[in-house]
């Protein structure tokens, strides 16, 4: 089915012929314009072909050659999908999978690290302890022990009390 | 595409625990002989000290504390052990098995030359210092004191 632009070209051109030039002829709302259209038209054709000849290619073969290199790149370009996101704007769905499994996996790890890191809740496992002490009798019959934890200063205190008493010269560094 | 994903998550991976690692082996256990002793001009304390300056004024009552004799070691498989020494006194410091993450299992032992002074077995904490009270020696006290860094 030929549209209207196409049916006017070919009527201009001289192409319709029979039922169809008559069926387009019909269809022509006013006629004399249309005529008169077609003998410009066919004037302008005319007045081109005299004033403005084909030049003759000087290198006609090295065109041709380009032009079918040029032509044969862009169909090997349409064959070969993009590389890279270019034209993927959306993920399949089995890679988003992949993804998310991963952030997943990912996260745990970190989680399980930072957990095993955390401050323990205990109080008695935040501060030091003293599990035993004990001074030799025989050196410091009078020795006392004792320990206590100040969680202020988070600091734990093994006190003793009654060692024998050292003269200053015991004070010296090495 | 998939080859990709699984070496970045191992690079991830391995970068993680190359931090636990260098995280754990980085514990650095101070142990020090102080003595302490109250002077008209006391000389700042050391370094090592400055955090626990009030606590230690505040428990002996002096003003001066001056290192005699220290060591530290870093703790990397948790049982090793070290000594912290002056000229007349030594402290064996023993990490034993049963530490954790939470603190190290030690066996101390506190010489006057030969002689054994005390012993004890502490596990310390991270976040919380020791603190043992020795001998007095001259117009000062012996303190014993083990800090993880």
């Amino acid at each position: 089915m030929k549209t209207f632009e196409e049916k006017w070209t070919a009527w201009i051109d001289g192409e319709l012929t029979g039922a169809e030039l008559a069926e387009f002829e019909a269809s022509l709302p006013d006629k004399a314009a249309a005529e008169a259209e077609k003998r410009n038209a066919q004037k302008l054709g005319t007045f081109l072909k005299e004033h403005l000849p084909c030049h003759a290619m000087g290198n006609e073969e090295f065109f041709n050659h380009q032009l079918r290199q040029r032509m044969s790149e862009g169909e090997t370009r349409a064959r070969v999908p993009e590389p890279s996101g270019g034209g993927r704007v959306w993920w399949p769905i089995g890679r988003l999978v992949w993804v998310g499994a991963t952030a997943l996996a990912i996260f745990s790890v970190c989680t399980f690290f930072v957990m095993r890191e955390s401050t323990p809740t205990d109080q008695s496992q935040y501060l030091s302890q003293i599990l035993n002490a004990r001074v030799d009798p025989a050196v410091s019959p009078n020795a006392t022990i004792s320990m206590f934890e100040s969680k202020e200063d988070k600091v734990t205190v093994l006190w003793v009390e009654g060692l024998q008493s050292l003269p200053s010269e015991f004070a010296s560094a090495k | 595409m998939k080859q990709r994903s699984i070496l970045l998550i191992g690079i991830a991976l391995v970068l993680m625990m190359g931090d636990a690692a260098a995280a754990r082996a980085s514990q650095v256990v101070w142990s020090g002989l102080v003595i302490a002793n109250n002077v008209a001009q006391p000389t700042p304390v050391p370094a090592e000290l400055t955090r626990m300056e009030g606590t230690l004024k505040e428990l002996f009552g002096y003003n001066q504390f001056k290192v005699i004799g220290q060591s530290r070691k870093s703790v990397v498989t948790g049982s090793e052990d070290w000594l912290a020494q002056s000229k007349y006194f030594s402290l064996h410091v023993d990490s034993k098995e049963g530490s954790d993450k939470a603190g190290y299992l030690l066996n101390l032992k506190l010489f006057q030359e030969q002689s054994l002074l005390l012993e004890t077995e502490a596990k310390l904490s991270k976040a919380s210092p020791l603190i043992i009270k020795g001998p007095l020696v001259g117009d000062g006290q012996l303190i014993l004191l083990l800090i993880v860094q």
